[in-house]
């Protein structure tokens, strides 16, 4: 009974970072590109979303209804001011540009909100529970794993069934035989990196409502979303998805052997995967 | 002749430190084919990645029906009525025929592109393209991947269809085949300009041809007219290769 | 083939410059004058030079990886602090010298590298760096949670009690000379050695070095290996200063931070760079450190703006203007005029 609470919890948990997986799976897969400040973005969203609740007295919805238009905006500028900038062959240019960015992005937050930890009030939300036959189940556990599945089951939608989503895939496939049939990669590139970040735009409202924020987890984020999308497998969004499900039950039982050891089991898991299966449990060989 | 659709007035393009065309003068008229042969390295697919705007060029270089267009994004270019069958054919792995060919479909919308070229259409000319609609292009034989990248071109509604060596690797039924569909292309209005390895090939198939070498053009004149000797001298230089 | 024809003009091949050579004599002076300090410094400014040594190496290490072998990490600290808590058991666990221990440390990180490495160079570019930042987390988690090192308390190195203070100066002081002969000489060896021809063939075009008979997977792990030893003796030698370790502070990101900053603003791929990068990062951390945060926010503002305007950092724009080289690799073909007979 134990275990099977643990394996509840660690699906609940993966529906977190399913949130943060999708984004990143996104972005890499299009440009190939990785950005080191995605962790910090969701610290920063978390903690503007924070300072909106204080200062307006929003409710979490609201929130989220604030943050998601402001992190599609986000994306969209990141996209324009330094990644178009640094998309290309060579992968050094875009890691540095955006990994400076997370430094001053962390110490920006470290000066704007200072090193506390801050939680999002939920009203209420964050303490309600189910119980299914002797398990107890957080609602907003819950309500996060229905997000997940919901971003996850539209984001594969608007790839295979859209427009725009064909042209994301193509140029994700061959970037200049894209541009040779008229899309336009840089509008390509916008679009998904709006999406990535306004993603996260949910993660940072759920992230913070869960648990604490402070300017510096932003590098642990990272790292999960990075783990989920390569256990999952690169190249599709459900690949991503299941990443995040294996992470999260991974970290789930490991804690319950040891509590120092949840986060390693994950790691442990992420290395098994990448010397047994490097092409991810779901990518193809 | 009737005024050139495309044309390249002294255009010159490098990539880096290497020079790659060195001034070179090309036209085509409506519905024409023109063929552009010379050996490998000679910068035939040079030639057509700088008119799609794949290098830098000067805009004046390159001209569609008489207006400057050299240099323009590649996007832009497909918008103005230019479209390519690139070498290695290209195609969207991990996409469905289908899909490849609903990409060139979407994007002829987006920028307002009209033209007589429908999926409908194109599966009456391959029919492969109906049959295998829904298979994955990587698992497709290397003709009918062809077939998929000219329809994917076509489908951009081009005025100008630049083909780079199409019957590369290819079976001879296969490529008879492909090039049964020319006449139907060139019926549309479009101009289509052929680089080909294949001499013969090339000047059965064009009216007229341009032979380059080491970044310069050689030899033109109508397909029919040169001659062997022409061709040879202009093909492999040497101390007589001006004609 | 083209045969040698007698016509063609007698060339010599130049590998050294003047500057090249006055370099050499200033960095071969700058190593005495460190092993000598005990001699002229106070234990406060060998501290200091130490810690500049430190982020000299390491970013040095780290341009060797990111510079020439292709292979962005931001994961070093993970041999650094492997280095580190080998130095502190053998020496304070097992009453080693901890002198010779420096030195038998370095086994850890050569030997963890090499699975490492394997596990890592599966994954594509952009993916290898955020892998390499797993693994230094795994080290950290790890050290944490075992009890023979004292888990996330960390250790301390009391039997440094033992010494007098000029004996860890003069150790302190020959430790900062070894640092720097090694990642700075050792490179520019390295780097004009046949591998060096190499590895620069392989910066420019790894497809085209490949197909030269350049075995490039090879040469990528034996960087990996050496960058992971070098690291690891500028951790052993940073901690054994500090005398004490802990998870924290063994396997802090702050080092690649440090060693991004400097290789990128000095200027990637050249010895010339980090030399110009480690002494602003040095000058700018004593005049500004104080204002903490913001202070980085400048820094990475810089990093940013450098990975988008100015690639080639300082060093590139120096070079681009004035052609003297401190440590040339290019060799040159210089035309001696008279003909060969």
């Amino acid at each position: 009974m134990q275990w099977f609470d643990a394996l509840v919890q660690g699906v609940l948990l993966g529906g977190m970072y399913a949130q943060y997986a999708l984004g990143m799976a996104l972005m890499f897969g299009v440009m190939k590109i990785v950005n080191v400040s995605h962790g910090d973005l969701v610290i920063l969203l978390s903690l503007i979303g924070i300072s909106l609740a204080s200062k307006l007295g929003l409710g979490p919805f609201a929130v989220m209804a604030a943050l998601v238009p402001l992190a599609v905006g986000l994306g969209w500028l990141l996209q324009k001011a330094v990644l178009n900038r640094v998309v290309g062959e060579d992968p050094l240019p875009s890691l540095i540009a955006t990994f400076g960015l997370s430094l001053a992005l962390q110490n920006l937050m470290l000066q704007i909100w200072s090193a506390n930890s801050r939680s999002l009030p939920g009203g209420g939300l964050e303490s309600r529970s189910l119980a299914f036959g002797g398990i107890h189940i957080g609602l907003l556990p819950v309500i996060v794993l229905v997000f997940a599945v919901a971003l996850t089951w539209g984001l594969d939608l608007l790839l295979r069934r859209t427009r725009f989503g064909r042209a994301l895939r193509a140029a994700a496939s061959d970037v200049e035989a894209a541009a040779m049939t008229g899309i336009n990669p840089r509008a390509v590139y916008a679009s998904a990196t709006a999406i990535a970040v306004g993603i996260l735009g949910f993660a940072a409202v759920f992230q913070s409502l869960r648990s604490t924020v402070a300017p510096s987890d932003g590098g642990a984020q990272l790292i999960y979303a990075f783990e989920a999308v390569i256990i999952g497998g690169m190249g599709s969004v459900w690949g991503a998805f299941i990443g995040s499900m294996v992470l999260g039950v991974t970290q789930a039982i490991g804690f319950r052997i040891d509590p120092g050891f949840g986060v390693l089991a994950g790691h442990l898991v992420f290395l098994l995967v990448l010397a047994t299966r490097p092409q991810g449990l779901f990518g193809r060989a | 002749m009737t005024d050139p659709v495309l044309s390249t007035h002294a255009l010159v393009a490098r990539y880096g430190d290497f020079q790659a065309l060195y001034g070179v003068d090309f036209q085509i008229a409506e519905a024409e084919a023109v063929a552009l042969i010379g050996a490998n390295g000679a910068g035939k697919s040079t030639f057509l990645r700088a008119i799609m705007g794949l290098l830098p060029v000067a805009p004046d270089m390159v001209r569609l029906a008489g207006q400057p267009i050299g240099g323009t994004p590649t996007d832009r270019m497909v918008q103005k009525g230019i479209a390519i069958v690139p070498e290695g054919r290209r195609l969207f792995t991990g996409m469905s025929v289908e899909d490849n060919l609903r990409v060139a479909v979407d994007q002829a919308e987006r920028l307002g592109r009209k033209g007589g070229w429908s999926l409908a259409r194109l599966q009456q000319l391959f029919p492969i393209l109906r049959d295998k609609a829904r298979t994955p292009v990587q698992s497709l034989s290397g003709g009918q991947q062809q077939m998929v990248s000219i329809g994917r071109a076509l489908l951009c509604q081009p005025r100008v269809l630049l083909c780079d060596e199409i019957s590369l690797g290819l079976a001879p039924k296969v490529i008879r085949e492909i090039y049964a569909a020319l006449p139907e292309i060139r019926a549309q209005g479009t101009s289509v300009v052929l680089v080909e390895q294949d001499v013969g090939l090339a000047q059965s198939a064009s009216d007229r041809l341009y032979c380059m070498l080491e970044g310069r053009v050689t030899l033109t004149g109508a397909s029919g007219a040169v001659t062997r000797e022409d061709i040879g001298r202009a093909y492999f230089g040497g101390s007589h290769a001006m004609v | 083939m083209v045969a040698i024809s007698p016509d063609l003009p007698a060339v010599e091949v130049r590998r050294q410059t003047a500057s090249g050579r006055m370099a050499l004599l200033a960095l071969a002076l700058a190593v005495v004058a460190l092993a000598a300090m005990p001699f002229w410094a106070k234990t406060g400014t060998i501290r200091m030079v130490l810690e500049l040594c430190c982020y000299l190496a390491v970013a040095q290490m780290w341009n060797m990886l990111a510079g020439y072998a292709g292979l962005v990490s931001v994961g070093q600290q993970a041999f650094m602090g492997a280095a580190g808590y080998a130095l502190f058991v053998l020496a304070q666990t097992f009453g080693v010298n901890p002198f010779l221990a420096i030195f038998l440390s370095l086994l850890v990180p050569a030997v963890l590298a090499v699975p490492c490495y394997l596990l890592l160079h599966r994954l594509d570019g952009p993916y290898f760096a955020i892998g390499t930042w797993v693994v230094a987390e795994v080290f950290r988690l790890v050290a944490s949670n075992l009890s023979w090192v004292n888990a996330g308390a960390g250790m301390s190195l009391s039997v440094m009690k033992d010494y007098t203070g000029f004996q860890r100066n003069v150790a302190m002081s020959l430790l900062c000379a070894l640092m720097v002969l090694v990642s700075i000489g050792g490179s520019y060896w390295f780097l004009r050695s046949r591998y060096g021809l190499a590895l620069i063939a392989m910066r420019d075009n790894p497809v085209a070095a490949a197909s030269q008979g350049v075995n490039v997977r090879r040469l990528r792990f034996m960087i990996y290996v050496a960058a992971a030893v070098g690291c690891g003796l500028v951790g052993a030698v940073y901690f054994m200063a500090q005398l004490r370790i802990n998870p924290q502070a063994a396997f802090d990101p702050m080092w690649s931070n440090v060693a991004i900053f400097i290789v990128m603003v000095g200027g990637i791929a050249s010895i010339e760079g980090v030399l110009i990068g480690t002494l602003i990062y040095f000058v700018a951390d004593r005049w500004f450190g104080e204002y903490g945060a913001s202070y980085f926010v400048v820094l990475g503002v810089m990093t940013v703006l450098v990975a988008l305007y100015a690639r080639g950092g300082i060093w590139g724009m120096i070079s681009a203007r004035w052609d003297a080289p401190w440590f040339p690799i290019r060799r040159h073909l210089i035309l001696t005029g008279d003909k060969t007979p």
